[in-house]
């Protein structure tokens, strides 16, 4: 009897965990009057500035370091370039929401797994305007859900400095891009991380500042 | 009348080009690599200052990072950036060593053809002797108190990095003030040296990173 009633324990304590680990991102928070239907970024929405970091890029254990070059050229579109801190091109993309084109890639890099995770990273780093579809809050935090095709983006904006702070992109059911931003002016970020949960890649930049 | 304009700013066009840099004669190809030849057998050791500019053609302002680069034959070499982050590179015996802010890391190249290559294409542009490299046609230039060489390279692999390699020297000094890596014609990295110093006793542990 006894046995049984552990099994039976243990049993739901495994059904437990899959579910939570199947519930959705959005379990834990608090829902919101939604009083907004758009969330603009302003981190990279300047045309007149040029955003230069350097960025350190570790992937399965590999490093990798140069230098991140964003550009709002038009309306839509930004010009995305990293180099060598000698200043070698090792890519160069044009980005928008819908459209994408490699200017050039150093063939080492030629990936299309690569290619395809760079384009889903920066196209979320870099969108300016996300459409709301809810809202939550959760431990100092506003928390907006705009839908992406089949992900869901999360906005993190703090309550106190009104600052975006977070951005996670995820399935129904888990978390698949983290990014962290850092910003003391709110119109430039000072850091970004990048962090994927699903393959081994981070990426840091840090903003340089020109003398 | 619209061919006349055409001509006369093709000739005023010409005129200026060669105002400010000319073609050398065969025999000042000569003296000035000979000049050069002179010079940079003497270089034992080098230290300068270097600042970068990365221009890209859609930035409104080149991105521009300074520091400091040692050489010591026959073939060790620093480059380290200190503006606006700390970033340095050693080659030595068939290793690159990098510290990135205080994170180290070696690759071995070992045998690497590019590596190799690249290794002699800072040595050679920095002491400037890279004149017999059969890898480059080259071309030669003389504006107002300086020489102006200009590498294009004839490797198919290179040729997909560098367009051209332009190396400007001082007329007096024969030594090397400018490097400019051209990756294509709206984009390079230009690399101004000052405060060379020749000869001075640098110290192996200086590439140790």
């Amino acid at each position: 009897m006894q046995k049984s009633t552990i099994q039976f324990l243990l049993i739901n304590c495994f059904l437990l965990l899959i579910l939570v680990s199947c519930g959705s991102v959005a379990e834990n928070f608090t829902p919101k009057k939604l009083e907004k239907t758009t969330f603009e970024v302003p981190y990279f929405s300047d045309p007149k500035i040029d955003y230069v970091y350097k960025t350190n890029i570790t992937v399965y254990g590999n490093d990798i370091s140069g230098i991140f070059i964003a550009k709002k050229i038009n309306d839509s579109i930004h010009r995305v370039v990293f180099t060598t801190e000698f200043g070698n091109k090792l890519l160069d993309f044009e980005i928008s929401d819908k459209s994408f084109k490699v200017n050039s890639i150093v063939s080492e890099l030629d990936r299309k797994i690569l290619i395809n995770t760079l384009k889903e990273d920066f196209r979320l780093l870099l969108q300016k305007e996300h459409r709301i579809t809810a809202a939550f809050e959760k431990d100092g935090f506003d928390i907006y859900k705009s839908k992406d095709q089949n992900r869901d983006n999360y906005l993190f904006v703090s309550q106190t400095s009104n600052k975006l702070e977070k951005i996670i992109r995820a399935s129904k059911t888990k978390e698949k891009i983290t990014l962290l931003f850092n910003s003391e002016n709110n119109i430039f970020a000072d850091k970004i991380q990048i962090i994927h949960q699903n393959i081994k890649l981070q990426i840091v930049l840090q903003y340089l500042k020109s003398e | 009348m619209k061919i006349k304009l055409y001509t006369f700013l093709f000739f005023l066009n010409a005129f200026f080009l060669t105002a400010q840099e000319q073609k050398m004669t065969a025999a000042e190809i000569t003296a000035f690599k000979e000049d050069v030849n002179v010079v940079s057998k003497k270089i034992k050791s080098l230290s300068t200052d270097f600042v970068q500019y990365k221009h890209l053609d859609f930035l409104s302002k080149d991105i521009e990072t300074s520091g400091k680069m040692y050489f010591k034959e026959p073939s060790m070499l620093q480059w380290q950036y200190k503006k606006p982050y700390n970033y340095s590179i050693v080659f030595k015996n068939g290793k690159i060593l990098i510290n990135d802010e205080g994170k180290k890391s070696a690759v071995d190249i070992g045998n690497s053809k590019i590596f190799g290559r690249i290794n002699k294409l800072i040595i050679g542009s920095v002491s400037g002797n890279m004149f017999d490299d059969k890898e480059f046609n080259i071309s030669y230039f003389k504006s107002k108190g300086q020489n102006i060489a200009k590498f294009l390279p004839k490797d198919a692999d290179l040729k997909k990095y560098i367009k051209q390699i332009e190396l400007t020297f001082d007329k007096e000094e024969a030594t090397v003030v400018q490097v400019k890596l051209l990756e294509s014609s709206e984009d390079y990295t230009r690399i101004v040296l000052k405060n060379k110093v020749i000869n001075a006793k640098i110290d192996d542990s200086v590439f140790t990173n």
